[in-house]
């Protein structure tokens, strides 16, 4: 599979890997079982350009492509998924917005921070009743003079603890419906800017996921990303770039899973054999390597045809679907060949099993990436 | 005009796949033992100014370490490749390394790692400091500069060893003596994208035929086959003490406690 890629990626994949084993790996365990998030190495990682995957070098990012950045994210997210959630998120749905969307000022302003990994980005659409129905949003967003007064209950914000810079979809017209949308950024230290507790998770506990509320928090109008009403489009294509991200990340968890499976079919005997001679457990691992090979394939796809400016969003969806589903297949499986063991937290496949869990429902769930991926086969 | 240091790198293949010896692209990586040379003299390159140039001996396929180290921070690459080298051992190596580096002249240090990760000789350093005429010492720990040279702190056999040395002079890195940087995604970014690799090959260096390949080798690999050592593991059950008098009697029959 590998000789797809290019020496460059490879280059990236084999740096990426080295890092993650001699600095994530060793506190991977620890980190989740504690939900903390890993602040002594996030400089690290800043340095070597992680928080800045495909910003442009001249904004302090490091100028790489899809397929380079679903690279990272797989890799990352193959010793400790929470971490390649914060690096997603903060790189797919904060940067790239404000690359996208953001006028020179802003990006000059915002994104090589960001870039660096001196502030870390979060992306506020879901609240309470706004979860897969994103156009029912209720924060609003009122002009007054050159500020916005801004009061939103945003949930389930992934970095939401540690988040400097936040994408915040709000209503700025009440009548319009999904026209009425706007992005707005809000900086944490604003006053009316509340960070809520960090939710308890089954899984991807080191990132600090919370909520965060704004109180008639004052935000300069310069804030707004774009145009008024253009948030859903924002939205959409932040989560167009995302589907690539989290798929890779359910391919490195999926990987992650697989690799523990082999390792422990070769080492655990039973009935006089390693249990990996048993056909049925054979079987198993025949269709996990299949299906981590099909989704990473589909993955580099989606990267690919968006690296060559061709339209990817269906490719993405697909990527992401698949990837997702089969990371939990996968890890449920792995957790299978462990027997027991693979329900207890002394080895790493239980990690990975309730962390794969989730890639199947944030960023659109699985049912969503349905519906989006029907509605272009048959053309509606 | 500052240094100019040479760093002499390989692609090495780690984890051969199961049960054959095939070079492929994806089994190669530079050899780990590079890394703090050329760590070294980045670091060095930092301090005082200069240019470092990495030079890599073996196939196209190897190129990448070449683009790596300029990844790291290498401000030229330069691949001696040529069909002609196939089957050297490391005089061969040292004769064609020691043409490149002689017309890379002038430089102040040449630097190699102690040794590969996949034939472990360690001479080609030393070698090719013999076949260039020039003051070498190997697993060197530290340097400093004096005002002829360079001091040089080596560990060997339980003792510390300093020794003064005139430039040019080539060094072996020991692989304990610094801990290299990681390569940066904008450094892989530019290198790959925007770096080029010179490439070298026998014309070049002004070397004939019979004195590289087999026709320059001093000796020959007769046999090549991996050497695995069986570990097993064995779960211990029953209760506390149960698993006690099993574990000491198991170390007992071995042998490792009397
Ligand atoms: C760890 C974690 C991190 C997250 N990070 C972020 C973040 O950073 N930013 C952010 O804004 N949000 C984030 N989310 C929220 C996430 O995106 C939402 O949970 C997701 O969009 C689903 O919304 P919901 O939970 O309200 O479920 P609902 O939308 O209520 O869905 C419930 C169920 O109904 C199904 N369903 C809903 N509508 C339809 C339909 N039309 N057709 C068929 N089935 C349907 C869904 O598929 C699902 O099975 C995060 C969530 C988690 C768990």
């Amino acid at each position: 599979m590998n000789t797809l890629l290019s020496e460059k990626h490879r280059t990236v994949r084999r740096s990426v890997r080295n890092f993650c084993e001699r600095e994530l790996r060793p506190i991977a365990k620890e980190i989740d079982q504690e939900a903390r998030f890993p602040w002594e190495i996030v400089e690290k990682m800043g340095n070597l350009g992680f928080f800045g995957v495909q910003a442009p070098i001249d904004l302090d990012g490091a100028g790489m492509d899809s397929v380079g950045y679903a690279v990272v994210i797989e890799e990352i997210s193959r010793v400790c998924a929470s971490l390649g959630l914060c690096i997603s998120v903060h790189n797919s749905v904060v940067i790239y917005p404000l690359l996208a969307f953001g006028s020179e000022e802003q990006k000059q302003r915002w994104v090589p921070p960001l870039a660096r990994g001196e502030k870390i980005g979060a992306f506020c659409l879901t609240e309470p009743n706004a979860g897969s129905d994103a156009a029912a949003i209720e924060a609003t967003a009122v002009l007054d003079g050159d500020h916005y007064v801004v009061n939103a209950n945003k949930v389930f914000v992934t970095n939401g603890g540690i988040a400097d810079i936040c994408l915040f979809f709000v209503r700025t017209d009440p009548k319009a419906g999904r026209k009425g949308v706007s992005v707005i950024v809000a900086e944490r230290g604003t006053p009316g800017f509340v960070v809520g507790d960090l939710e308890d998770l089954c899984g991807m506990r080191a990132n600090p996921v919370s909520s965060i509320r704004l109180y008639d928090c004052r935000l300069p109008a310069e804030n707004l990303l774009g145009k008024q009403g253009m948030g859903l489009r924002i939205g959409l294509s932040g989560l167009d770039a995302g589907r690539i991200g989290i798929a890779a990340q359910a391919v490195g968890i999926a990987q992650a899973a697989l690799e523990e499976g082999v390792r422990y079919a070769r080492q655990r005997h039973q009935f006089g054999v390693p249990i990996g001679k048993h056909q049925a457990v054979q079987m198993m691992i025949a269709d996990m390597a299949t299906q981590v090979d099909a989704a990473r394939l589909m993955v580099y796809r989606a990267a690919l045809l968006r690296d060559q400016e061709k339209p990817f969003s269906q490719a993405a969806a697909m990527a992401k679907l698949y990837a997702s589903e089969t990371s939990s297949k996968v890890a449920d499986l792995s957790v299978q060949i462990h027997g027991g063991y693979g329900y207890s937290k002394s080895y790493p496949i239980e990690r990975y099993y309730r962390d794969a869990r989730v890639t199947r429902i944030y960023e659109g769930t699985s049912e969503i990436h349905r519906l989006v991926i029907a509605r272009g086969v048959l053309g509606q | 005009m500052g240094l100019h240091i040479i760093v002499c790198i390989k692609a090495v293949m780690l984890e051969p796949p199961k049960g054959q010896l095939i070079r492929s692209v994806d089994s190669l990586e530079l050899n780990p033992f590079d890394w703090p040379a050329l760590e070294v003299a980045l670091r060095m390159k930092e301090e005082h100014g200069g240019t470092v140039t990495a030079i890599s001996m073996g196939p196209e396929d190897s190129v990448f370490v070449l683009y790596e180290a300029m990844a790291m921070g290498v401000d030229r690459g330069v691949l001696v490749c040529d069909r002609a080298f196939a089957g050297s051992d490391t005089l061969a190596t040292s004769t064609a390394l020691a043409a490149a580096i002689k017309k890379l002249s002038p430089f102040d240090l040449v630097l190699f790692g102690t040794r590969t990760a996949d034939s472990d000789t360690g001479q080609v350093g030393p070698q090719t400091a013999v076949v260039l005429d020039l003051p070498m010492v190997t697993g060197v720990h530290s340097i400093q500069w004096t005002d002829s040279g360079i001091q040089v702190e080596r560990y060997a056999d339980g003792f510390r060893e300093e020794f003064n040395l005139s430039l040019s002079a080539v060094l072996t890195i020991h692989p304990r003596s610094v801990q290299p940087r990681g390569l940066g995604l904008s450094g892989i970014e530019l290198a790959f994208e925007e770096g080029e690799v010179e490439k070298w090959d026998l014309a070049e260096l002004d070397l004939s035929p019979d004195q590289v390949g087999w026709a320059g080798s001093a000796t020959r690999v007769l046999s090549w086959k991996r050497v695995t050592r069986e570990r097993k593991c064995e779960f211990i059950s029953g209760t506390a003490n149960e698993q006690v008098e099993e574990l000491v009697s198991h170390l007992k029959k071995s042998g490792l406690i009397g």
